[in-house]
C-alpha cells in the first residue's frame, strides 16, 4: 500500500461530503458496473468478503472476474457519495511516515528507490518524469535524493492537501487528475502509476490521458496487485489482501493489463512481477479477523509486523523468480 | 423507429432481476405482474404478535445479498442443520445416519459395486447411498415430497443434492469454526465456499425484490395478468393483457412452465410442456410457547407414520422470526388439489397436525397458540420419468428464440434463489445480445 494512492480521490471525497445524505443506512450506497477493459458484464463472482481492515461498513462485497479478459473488479461498488465512509481518517495511506512505521519505512524506502532507479536507467540528463497520483511525493523524493540531479521531477494529484505538502518539501506537484489537468501534451519521458490503478474508477480513461502527455516513445510504468499470483489463488474466495474491500476496484492479471494498455495507445515493452509481502500478510490478517482469532495474533500480520513481512518477502522472492510475484509491473511505450 | 419493449411476466426475484438488468442496459421493457404487489415466491410478512411468515425462501446467501447491494442490512444466520427421525431416535443428517451399521455397510457396498443403470430416482439413490439409506430415508422422503413413486421419477431428482462427501464435511467444519451457516447444497451456478453463508434481510426476504424494483417502479404494471403471448413464424410478436395487445421484441416469462404453454398462441412448440406437473403443498405454520421443541432446525420424517414429512423450527436458525420465548414450527404436507388436506379449514388443520405433533413434542397441546396455513398448487416440480426427455429438451430453452422461461417455476427446476438470479441474468444477457 502506498501513501499516494488515496490522494487522487480527495477531490471525490469532497464531493462526497456534499452529496452524503443525512440519513444513515447500514448498507453502503452501491452502484453496479461492467468490466472496464472489455465493457462486458459477463463475469463470475470469484470472491466474497468484507472490509476486514477498517470495518467501515458491514456490507459484504463481491469480486467479479470478467470471463473475457480476466479482470477482477468490485461489483457492485460504493458510489462516489460513500468515499468519506470507505476511506476513514485512520486509513494508513494517510500516514506512512518514518515516525509511525520506523524500520519498515527505512527498508521500504531503500528498496523502492532502487526499483525506481532501475526503471530510469536509460533516461538522459534532460529527462522529465511525472508521477500520477503522487500523493505527498514519496516516490518523487526518492528520485530526487537518489537519482540524477538534472532530471525534472513532477507530480500530479487531485488532493490540495497532498499538493501543498509535496510542494512544501520542494517537489513540484500539479493539481488535477489524469483526465482533467493543464499539463501540456507530448511532454514527459517517463510516467509512473504506482499502486494507484486498482483504486481508479475508470482506468480505461486514465491510461489514454497519460498517453497524451507522454513524448513520442515516452514510457509509463504501472505497478499493481497481481491476480496471476499464488496468494490470489490461495485466498481468492474472500480473504485475499489485494481485494482491500471495498477500495480496490480493478485488479489485473497480465492479460487484462496488456489488453487495456493496447486499447489505450501503448505498446507493451515488458510485463514482469515484483516482490511484495503485503498481500500475503493481509490475506492472513483477514482470515484471522474473520475467524475471531485473538488480537495479539492478528497484530502479527499488519504493515508494522517486521517478522511476517520478512518471512513473506523471502517466500515472494522465490515466487517472483518463477514469474509469480505478488505485484505486477508493466512498462508501456507510447505507440 | 422506436424499439419495441421486452415484456416480462411476473415481478418475483426472476422477473425483477431481468427487469433490473434491462434497465441498466437501457433496453425498453414492461413488467406485467398479475398480483397486486411484487415479490412472488420471495414475499414475506409479519403479524401483529411478531411472527414472520416467509412464503418461499427462508434465507438467502450473502453472495446474492452482496450482488443486490443489501448485504449491510442483513443478519447472518448462525446455525443451520437437519435431523432425521428413525425408530424413535433422531440422527443428524447426513453423517449422523452413519451410526446405524446397516446404513454404513450398505453405503460402502454400493460404492464398491459401482453404479448400475440409473434411469430412475430409485436406482440413483440406491447406487449412491446404498439400499438401506435409500429405502429407509431418501426414497420415502422423495415420494412424500413429490407425490409419486420413486420408480416413476427420473434420476435427475438426485442430481439436485449437494456434491461430494469431502466437500460437505469441509463446509460443515467451516460452519462450526466460523459460527455461521455456511451454504451447503444451495448453489449450483457458483462454487460453494466458507465465505458464502446464509443471511436473512432485516426486513424480510422481500427486501431483495424491493431493492431490484427501486429504480423501475414506473415500468411495473400490477394487477396485469398476461392473457396471451402471440407467436408468428416461431417468433413472439405481441402479448395481450387486459384485452390490450402490445407489440413486443421478446418475452421473459416467469410463469409456471405449463401455464406459459397454455397462454402461448400460434405455435405448437410448447405443447409437450403442458403435461409437466407440480406438487401441491400445504404449509401449516404452527405457533407455540417456548423454543427448541424440535431437536434441530429441520426434522425429516421418512417412516410414513405421519401425514407430514418435514417439520421446520426456523427460529432455531433465525431467532428473530418469532417473539421471544415463542416459536413457530412449519409442517409440510404434500397433497393433491381438492383433497381432504387441501380443503380443510385453518383451525381444523391446526388441530389435525397437533394430534400428530403431540407424538413427537411433549406437551405440544398445552403450548399450542394457533396456526396460519399457506397453500400452493405449484410448490415443487415433479420430475416424472414419463416426460423426462421433454423436460431435458425444455432445459435447453422454449424452442422459440425470443421467448425465455426463467425462475423457479418458469424453468420447472428445483433451484434456489441465488441460482435463479444467476441463471436469469445469464439468459437475459444472451437475449439482449440476440436482439441487438
Amino acid at each position: 500500500m502506498e501513501n499516494n494512492e488515496f490522494s487522487a480521490y480527495i477531490y471525490n471525497v469532497k464531493q462526497a461530503v456534499k452529496l452524503q445524505a443525512s440519513a444513515k443506512k447500514n448498507s453502503l450506497e452501491l452502484v453496479s458496473t461492467d468490466c472496464c477493459v472489455c465493457c462486458s458484464d459477463d463475469a463470475n463472482v470469484v470472491g466474497i468478503g468484507e472490509d476486514f481492515e477498517y470495518r467501515t461498513s458491514n456490507d459484504v462485497f463481491a469480486a467479479m472476474q470478467c470471463k473475457t479478459c480476466g479482470l477482477v473488479y468490485l461489483n457492485p461498488r460504493p458510489s462516489i457519495a460513500e468515499f468519506e465512509r470507505i476511506y476513514p481518517p485512520t486509513y494508513h495511506a494517510f500516514d506512512f511516515s518514518e515516525e509511525e512505521f520506523g524500520f519498515v519505512h527505512k527498508v521500504r524506502s531503500r528498496l523502492e528507490a532502487n526499483r525506481l532507479l532501475v526503471l530510469c536507467k536509460k533516461l538522459g540528463d534532460d529527462a522529465k518524469i511525472l508521477d500520477v497520483g503522487c500523493g505527498d511525493g514519496f516516490h518523487l523524493r526518492l528520485l530526487r535524493d537518489f537519482g540524477n540531479k538534472n532530471w525534472t521531477l513532477e507530480g500530479l494529484d487531485a488532493s490540495e492537501k497532498a499538493v501543498e505538502a509535496a510542494n512544501k518539501s520542494g517537489i513540484k506537484v500539479h493539481l488535477g487528475t489524469a483526465e482533467n489537468n493543464d499539463l501540456p501534451e507530448n511532454t514527459y519521458d517517463l510516467a509512473f502509476l504506482i499502486q494507484t490503478i486498482e483504486h481508479i474508477e475508470k482506468p480505461n480513461e486514465v491510461l489514454p490521458a497519460i498517453c497524451r502527455v507522454l513524448k513520442p516513445n515516452g514510457k509509463l510504468v504501472i505497478v499493481t496487485d497481481n491476480t496471476d499470483s499464488l496468494d490470489f489463488k490461495l485466498f481468492k474466495n474472500g480473504y485475499w489482501g489485494g481485494y482491500h474491500f471495498p477500495r480496490h476496484w480493478n485488479l489485473f492479471n497480465r492479460n487484462a493489463l496488456t489488453t487495456l494498455a493496447e486499447k489505450s495507445g501503448f505498446k507493451i515493452e515488458k510485463i514482469e512481477t515484483v516482490v511484495s509481502p503485503v498481500n500475503w500478510v493481509y490475506s492472513i490478517h483477514n482470515a484471522l479477523v474473520d475467524t475471531n482469532a485473538p488480537q495479539f495474533l492478528i497484530n502479527q500480520f499488519t504493515l508494522k509486523s517486521t517478522i511476517s513481512l520478512g518471512i513473506f518477502t523471502v517466500l515472494d522472492i522465490i515466487l517472483q523468480k518463477l514469474g509469480r510475484g505478488a505485484l505486477l509491473r508493466a512498462t508501456l511505450k507510447k505507440a | 423507429m422506436e424499439q419495441k419493449p421486452i415484456a416480462i411476466i411476473g415481478a418475483g426475484i426472476a422477473g425483477l432481476t431481468a427487469a433490473n438488468y434491462l434497465h441498466q442496459k437501457n433496453v425498453p421493457f414492461v413488467l406485467y405482474e398479475a398480483g397486486k404487489k411484487i415479490a412472488g415466491l420471495a414475499s414475506s410478512f409479519k403479524d401483529d404478535e411478531g411472527f414472520s411468515y416467509d412464503f418461499g425462501a427462508h434465507f438467502v446467501t450473502n453472495r446474492l445479498a452482496a450482488m443486490l447491494g443489501v448485504s449491510g442490512d442483513c443478519k447472518p444466520v448462525k446455525h443451520y442443520s437437519e435431523t432425521v427421525l428413525l425408530g424413535g431416535k433422531t440422527y443428524a443428517y447426513p453423517f449422523g445416519l452413519m451410526k446405524i451399521p446397516r446404513m454404513t455397510l450398505s453405503g460402502i457396498k454400493s460404492r464398491l459395486s459401482g453404479n448400475g443403470e440409473e434411469k430412475t430416482a430409485q436406482n440413483w439413490f440406491r447406487s449412491r447411498y446404498g439400499k438401506a439409506l435409500a429405502d429407509e430415508v431418501a426414497l420415502p422422503l422423495i415420494e412424500a415430497w413429490s407425490g409419486a413413486k420413486a420408480e416413476n421419477l427420473s434420476s435427475s431428482v438426485g442430481e439436485s443434492l449437494p456434491g461430494s462427501i469431502a466437500k460437505t464435511i469441509y463446509l460443515k467444519l467451516a460452519s462450526k469454526v466460523l459460527k455461521r451457516a455456511v451454504c451447503i447444497g444451495y448453489s449450483r451456478e457458483l462454487p460453494e465456499s466458507p465465505n458464502v453463508w446464509h443471511v436473512y434481510p432485516n426486513e424480510g426476504v422481500h427486501t431483495l425484490c424491493d431493492k431490484l424494483a427501486e429504480n423501475i417502479k414506473d415500468k411495473i404494471k400490477l394487477n396485469s395478468p398476461i392473457e396471451e403471448i402471440l407467436v408468428e413464424n416461431d417468433k413472439v410478436v405481441a402479448v395481450r393483457s387486459k384485452g390490450v395487445t402490445q407489440a413486443v421484441s421478446a418475452v421473459i416469462s416467469t410463469a409456471p412452465a405449463p401455464i406459459l404453454a397454455k397462454i402461448t398462441k400460434g405455435t405448437n412448440k410448447l405443447e409437450k410442456i403442458k403435461q409437466f406437473k407440480y406438487r401441491p403443498m400445504t404449509f401449516v405454520n404452527m405457533r407455540f410457547e417456548g423454543r427448541g421443541l424440535l431437536p434441530d432446525v429441520v426434522l425429516w420424517l421418512p417412516e410414513g407414520k405421519f401425514p407430514f414429512f418435514r417439520l421446520t423450527e426456523a427460529t432455531l436458525s433465525m431467532p428473530w422470526l418469532a417473539p421471544e420465548g415463542k416459536t413457530m414450527i412449519t409442517v409440510d404436507i404434500g397433497c393433491e388439489k381438492e383433497d381432504e388436506i387441501w380443503t380443510m379449514d385453518n383451525e381444523k388443520l391446526g388441530e389435525f397436525c397437533l394430534e400428530h405433533l403431540a407424538k413427537i413434542i411433549p406437551n405440544a397441546k398445552e403450548k399450542y397458540l394457533g396456526c396460519h396455513t399457506l397453500r400452493t398448487p405449484i410448490s415443487y416440480p415433479v420430475f416424472l420419468k414419463e416426460y423426462e426427455s421433454e423436460r431435458l429438451e425444455f432445459e435447453k430453452g422454449t424452442g422459440i428464440e425470443n421467448l425465455l422461461s426463467v425462475g423457479r417455476n418458469g424453468e420447472f427446476a428445483h433451484i434456489f434463489m441465488e441460482d435463479v438470479y444467476w441463471r436469469t441474468l445469464q439468459k437475459t444477457r444472451e437475449l439482449v445480445k440476440l436482439l441487438s
